[in-house]
């Protein structure tokens, strides 16, 4: 029913390179893309990142197109609020609708440029570690970083049931479908509420039972977490610097030049 | 409604961070309390938080044809509370950041607290008003989730339109239009969600009323009421 980021992470290709060096990758990019002054280092970073998690990762590219699509009606819409409300500069368009006069001045249009590009570039940069790092990773780095043990025990719980709900939910989803559980609105809303209610019921008895499983397993108030063996190889952590450093001279090299 | 992803310049996905840590870690605080007490509560928070990130992840019957996603955080703020469900959420919104590429992680500051925060305060404080005023719980569930939403949403807005005011009018007339653009979805969203949790109650009452009044959500004559009432 939902294609989850994490499936494709287990069977991508730098599945066993550090988490650490993908995390500081990923969101050093975010980092620039939404520090830089102007488009042209964000779209860089959004092809290099797409190209190095289809390349190198060998995530599939026809999915991977189809995650752009996820972030192109939040960026469109606001960046076209942004790019009519923010003047300044030459009108470049102009539309009279209504009696309101709606006008791109050129600041605004740069602007409206500059918010696409960065949510590309970040968006890029978060499929990135979406893609490669599986989130077992990410808690235990965030375990190393002081994370409390007992929110590191619920991330990892939620992440465990989370699976198990999905699964449960497609199986109502389809029963209600097949019994035309989705032929127009009020029923639509019906068997979406019955879902929810049921799912809500199963996901206590879940929990209930959960509690009963731990104890019976000796649960001291700590899950213990393997710790992943990968560690970063020199090539890889210069590889990355070299990357940063790149995408920073980029970024502060055309930080004066405008587009428009 | 989730900002993506590199929408926010640095300085507000710092300031939204510096907002929103303090009351995620006040609510990790009373969590840690909470647990030291009572561990059966740990699983059961688990689940419920799994449950709020599938509720959130399963698309509405919408009007406008737009694929639209509930946030539930209404619905944790009635059963857990604003602090425990401040905590719930910034899990989740990691979680729907990474596995489903929604909202973002610069952006997640701004994020938790509109939907993690503000959403589920006003929620809560509704629900809170309408059980003292006796008004019918569904009613009161209903409402509440319908603020909680709504009140994410104008959040959301004031967040963009300070990050990007207007040249003539300034925040006030760019927290107009993102109002404007974003109602066409986030309104019918909002009465859609606020059925959607009354009618869950529903069920819940009808078949698990006791869950309820573990969690101290109503007071055993309403559940007893309400369920008499339907059988």
């Amino acid at each position: 029913m939902h294609d989850l980021l994490d499936d494709y992470a287990h069977s991508s290709a730098l599945t066993k390179t550090s988490p650490r060096l993908k995390l500081l990758l990923g969101l050093g990019a975010m980092l620039l893309c939404v520090s830089s002054a102007t488009p042209i280092a964000p779209i860089f970073i959004a092809v290099t990142m797409s190209l190095i998690t289809i390349g190198i990762a060998k995530t599939p590219g026809r999915f991977y197109f189809t995650l752009l699509l996820i972030p192109l009606s939040f960026a469109l819409l606001s960046s076209g609020v942004v790019a009519f409300m923010h003047g300044g500069g030459d009108q470049l368009f102009a539309v009279n609708l209504f009696g309101f006069l709606l006008e791109i001045r050129e600041d605004g249009a740069n602007l409206a440029l500059l918010l696409i590009a960065r949510t590309f570039g970040g968006m890029c940069s978060l499929f990135f570690i979406a893609l490669t790092t599986p989130m077992m990773e990410i808690f235990s780095v965030l375990k190393s970083l002081g994370l409390p043990d007992f929110l590191v025990d619920l991330s990892m719980l939620m992440y465990r049931y989370i699976f198990v709900f999905i699964d449960q939910a497609a199986l109502i989803h389809n029963a209600q479908v097949m019994r035309l559980g989705d032929a127009g609105i009020k029923n639509t809303l019906k068997s979406h509420a019955i879902l929810s209610g049921v799912l809500f019921l199963r996901a206590w008895e879940q929990g209930e039972r959960l509690i009963v499983a731990m104890d019976a397993r000796c649960y001291d108030g700590r899950l213990s977490l393997v710790e992943p063996a990968a560690r970063a190889k020199p090539r890889a952590i210069f590889a990355v610097m070299i990357y940063i450093i790149i995408v920073s001279a980029i970024a502060f090299l055309t930080k004066d030049i405008r587009l428009l | 409604m989730h900002i993506m992803e590199g929408f926010l310049p640095l300085y507000w996905c710092v300031l939204w961070y510096a907002l929103s840590l303090p009351v995620v870690a006040y609510g990790a605080y009373k969590m840690n309390r909470i647990i030291k007490e009572n561990r059966d509560l740990l699983p059961l928070l688990a689940v419920s938080g799994a449950f709020i990130f599938v509720l959130s992840s399963l698309k509405m019957p919408s009007v406008t044809g737009s694929c639209s996603h509930p946030t539930g955080t209404g619905i944790g703020a009635i059963l857990f509370g604003p602090w425990i469900t401040s905590v719930l959420s910034i899990i989740v919104l990691i979680f729907q950041a990474i596995f489903l590429a929604h909202g973002g992680l610069t952006t997640l500051g701004a994020n938790t607290f509109s939907m993690g925060i503000v959403g589920p305060i006003v929620g809560y404080l509704v629900y809170k008003a309408c059980m003292n005023r006796n008004v019918n719980l569904y009613l009161a569930v209903f409402l509440a989730a319908l603020f909680a939403d709504w009140f994410t949403y104008i959040v959301t807005s004031i967040q963009l339109a300070l990050a990007f005011p207007a040249a003539s009018g300034g925040v006030l007339a760019s927290f107009e239009a993102f109002l404007g653009v974003f109602a066409i979805t986030q309104v019918p969203l909002a009465i859609v969600e606020g059925a959607v949790s009354a009618l869950l109650f529903k069920y819940i009452v009808q078949l698990r009323g006791d869950v309820l009044l573990k969690l101290n959500v109503a007071s055993p004559d309403i559940i007893k009421k309400l369920q008499e009432a339907s059988a």
